[in-house]
């Protein structure tokens, strides 16, 4: 697999545990993968970028105009970063607004009372459109690893709910313009 | 959410670089924290007692004690490590200068991380140049993995030619994530001996010309065998690129991603002190050659002839700030004659950096503020630098400067026979212990009069709440009044700088004793917790805040007091973040109107 990624969000609100979910499931499916995260300095609330290279890559910087993916989980810090995406790449984010890529991870996780758990719902969502390269085994075992036990098996859902309604979502597209693989 | 520890082996560059001390055998490790390095000590201590290890570990009270404390259990012939960042070592300086001399019996290894950019530095100083003044090896890894396996690299190395060895992280290796494969913790070394060799221990300056002859030697044969390896070596490459640390990595993703690598040489250097002769050769046989390296020049500046060399001395790279994907592939696009494609700005916006809400030092600094505005206030290094905001901050040079500083500004004055404004220092508890000591001493000493303000909130806030000297600890805790009353000060007041009104008062008294009565050094400690590393849990007076009618939207509280839950709304009235909130009533003192209130 090559591909480079980047999620942007606040701080606060769980993106170093996203890249740790992705870059461990990565590297447990037997993918090179390198990442990092960029914060402001001693600032709660800040922007957060992190930066995820699957593949033959040796730094963990990605360029811009060169992601394949663009992970949102605001609308703003989104499109703040858009310049990071390539061309055909493909931008994902958590909101209430339809569109393509869209999903509203927050209400996912709400409905499966879990309230925090809209970044992974969101993650599920994403690595299904990496499917069939990988398979969301070595990311659920990630997830259980690093949950603390009470949020354990609502996490494990929120990221199964994820990656389901991605399938159901494109299985719809197909219909219309045919599927877009990644990686 | 609080997550549990990695499920797998995917480490930081810090954590990697801790296993590399762990597994290479270290028996004592100390450092002082300092960003990009302070996670290191971190993971020592994680690993050292989830494995049940003995060696010893220590947050020093600065890099110099940290450096030394290591050293001397290296001369017992054992192995260790001493970490911190790139202007931590300028204070550790003096004991690098000298341990290159002595040498060492066990396996001694320094981690200087550096911070091109800088990002949170006040210079972005090259750590491998203080590696080639004090003429001992430096490895510049580029990669988490590839930083782990250097640190155990340099134990070895340092005990070969038994000479102190550096190694040289950056940011983008420190705070990097990466799949690293773990070995074997090895038991550590034996019981310490100390050979007494007083001409190399405790050399007088006869002798320390002969071992500087020694060092000589030592560096002359590791050069010998340190040449760049060669990556990608393609038949008649007209352009060469040799580069070290994170540098080398964007070049070989920028060379691949160019489609380059049939064209474009590729060779990496390990260690950029001290160069081999090969080098030269490689300048010699290719039309140009790059050199990649950061933040400054140090591989660059040992090729003996330049001519045909681009890098950082001509300009080709921008001399200043880090280096990026985008400004490699530029150099290599530009020296191969290609297009070279624009690349955007990177994305504005984003919130300044503030003190957090409920943050103690924005107490102080409001405080301080109302009671001396026409002040002076020479500050320090540490969260509260960012009383900048408050326009609370006049200076900010180094490490323990803010005391010093603030004598120099009474001496000055007086020394001129012109009226002496108020001075007002401030420093947190940690740069305190850290260099403010002796400073403190010599103001009493010399009849310096001003005002000290140490914002102690029991920890090393910036780099992510370390403990200080006044913390618990295997040994006794320090009490910052009785050391300020040992440095002589006869004027000590604490206080709770959440009380405004009384650090207010305190202030005028304290700047009375100083500047009219001219009786010396007024001390006022402003103790409370970190809201972040300490005051979590603490109990606060029942009430939410509201803004009242009576507010004109005058914008003091959000724009001068700048508390990150006070965010102007649509008309310019205040109104409160409520996830933000600590709800420590702070800005009831703040608020000209009084509009503010706990109901
Ligand atoms: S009480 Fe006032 S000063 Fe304290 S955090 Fe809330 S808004 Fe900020
Ligand atoms: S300081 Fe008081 S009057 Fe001024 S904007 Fe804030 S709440 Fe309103």
């Amino acid at each position: 697999m090559d591909l480079q990624m980047v999620i942007v969000g606040l701080g606060g609100e769980g993106i170093i545990f996203m890249t740790r979910v992705l870059v461990e499931g990565f590297y447990r499916s037997g993918h090179p993968v390198i990442s990092t995260e960029t914060h402001g300095m001693a600032m709660r609330g800040g922007s957060v970028t992190s930066q995820i290279k699957i593949g033959d890559y040796q730094s963990p910087l990605i360029r811009y105009g060169e992601a394949g993916m663009l992970l949102g989980t605001s609308v703003v810090e989104a499109q703040r970063n858009r310049p990071f995406l390539r061309e055909g790449g493909t931008l994902f984010m958590n909101t209430d607004q339809q569109g393509d890529y869209c999903v509203d991870a927050t209400k996912i996780a709400h409905g499966l009372g879990n309230p925090r758990g809209g970044n992974l719902v969101l993650l599920g969502y994403v690595l299904a459109h990496l499917a069939p390269a990988i398979s969301l085994e070595p990311f659920l075992e990630v997830v259980k690893g690093l949950s603390p036990e009470r949020f354990l098996s609502g996490n494990v859902k929120a990221l199964q709910e994820g990656w389901r309604v991605a399938l159901k979502a494109d299985k719809k597209r197909r219909k219309g313009k045919g599927i877009r693989r990644h990686g | 959410m609080k997550t549990k520890k990695s499920a797998g082996n995917v480490l930081l560059g810090n954590e990697a670089m801790a296993w590399g001390i762990i597994e290479g055998g270290a028996t004592v490790v100390a450092s002082y924290p300092g960003t990009p390095s302070s996670e290191i000590m971190g993971a020592v201590n994680g690993i050292k007692s989830e494995h049940g290890l003995t060696i010893h570990t220590e947050w020093s009270v600065n890099e110099k004690v940290a450096f030394e404390v290591a050293l001397t259990n290296s001369y017992l012939g054992r192995r260790s490590a001493v970490m911190m960042k790139q202007v931590g070592l300028n204070v550790a300086l003096d004991p690098l200068m000298s341990s290159a001399y002595t040498g060492v019996e066990g396996g001694f290894v320094l981690i200087a991380a550096d911070d091109p950019g800088p990002y949170s530095s006040q210079t972005e100083q090259d750590s491998r140049y203080l590696a080639s003044f004090a003429k001992i090896p430096v490895f510049d890894p580029s990669s988490p993995r590839e930083a782990k396996e250097m640190v155990k690299r340099a134990f070895d190395l340092s005990e070969q030619f038994e000479i102190p060895v550096m190694v040289r992280p950056t940011t983008w290796v420190c705070h990097a994530r990466q799949g690293v494969p773990l070995g074997r913790i090895e038991g550590g070394d034996g019981a310490p001996t100390f050979k007494k060799d007083p001409q190399r221990w405790a050399a007088t300056p006869r002798f320390r010309y002969i071992l500087h002859k020694e060092l000589n030697r030592k560096v002359r044969e590791i050069a010998t065998k340190n040449n760049p390896e060669p990556v990608f070596t393609p038949q008649g490459a007209e352009l060469a690129v040799i580069a070290s640390g994170v540098p080398y990595a964007y070049a070989y993703d920028v060379i691949k991603a160019m489609g380059q690598e049939k064209r474009v040489a590729l060779y990496k250097v390990d260690l950029p002190y001290p160069m081999g002769p090969k080098i030269d050769d490689l300048v010699q046989n290719h039309l140009q050659t790059l050199i990649l390296e950061e933040p400054y020049s140090v591989i660059e500046l040992q090729i003996r002839c330049r001519e045909k060399v681009r890098g950082r001395l001509d300009l080709t790279i921008p001399s200043e700030g880090e280096l990026t994907p985008d400004n490699v592939a530029k150099a290599i696009a530009t020296i191969l004659g290609q297009e070279v494609r624009e690349i955007g700005e990177p994305p504005a916006g984003g919130r300044k950096p503030s003190l957090c809400p409920g943050c103690p030092h924005r107490a102080a600094f409001w405080a301080l503020k109302k009671a001396l505005p026409k002040g002076i206030y020479p500050s320090d290094i540490g969260c509260y630098t960012l009383g900048l905001n408050l326009k609370a901050v006049d200076t900010c040079l180094c490490m323990g400067a803010s005391i010093n500083q603030a004598a120099g500004l009474y001496q000055s004055f007086r020394q001129a026979g012109a009226e002496i404004p108020p001075i007002v220092a401030t420093v947190g508890d940690s740069t305190f212990f850290h260099a403010g000591v002796p400073a403190l001493i010599n103001s009493v000493h010399q009849g310096a009069c001003f005002v000290l303000l140490i914002l102690d909130n029991g920890t090393v806030a910036m780099t992510g709440g370390q403990p200080t000297p006044a913390s618990n600890g295997p040994g006794k805790r320090m009490e910052i009044e009785k050391l300020t009353e040992g440095c002589g000060v006869d004027f000590i007041r604490v206080v709770d700088p959440y009380d405004v009104p009384l650090l207010i008062q305190l202030l005028k008294e304290a700047d009375q004793y100083a500047r009219e009565e001219e009786r010396g050094v007024a001390v006022i400690i402003a103790r409370h917790p970190c809201l972040i590393y300490g005051g979590r849990d603490e109990k606060r007076e029942e009430g939410e805040i509201i803004i009242g009618e009576e507010c004109d939207s005058c914008g003091v509280c959000t724009k001068r007091f700048e508390c990150p839950a006070l965010q102007e709304g649509p008309q310019g009235t205040p109104v409160i973040v409520r996830a933000l909130c600590v709800n420590c009533g702070v800005c009831l003192y703040v608020c000209p109107q009084v509009a503010i209130e706990r109901r």
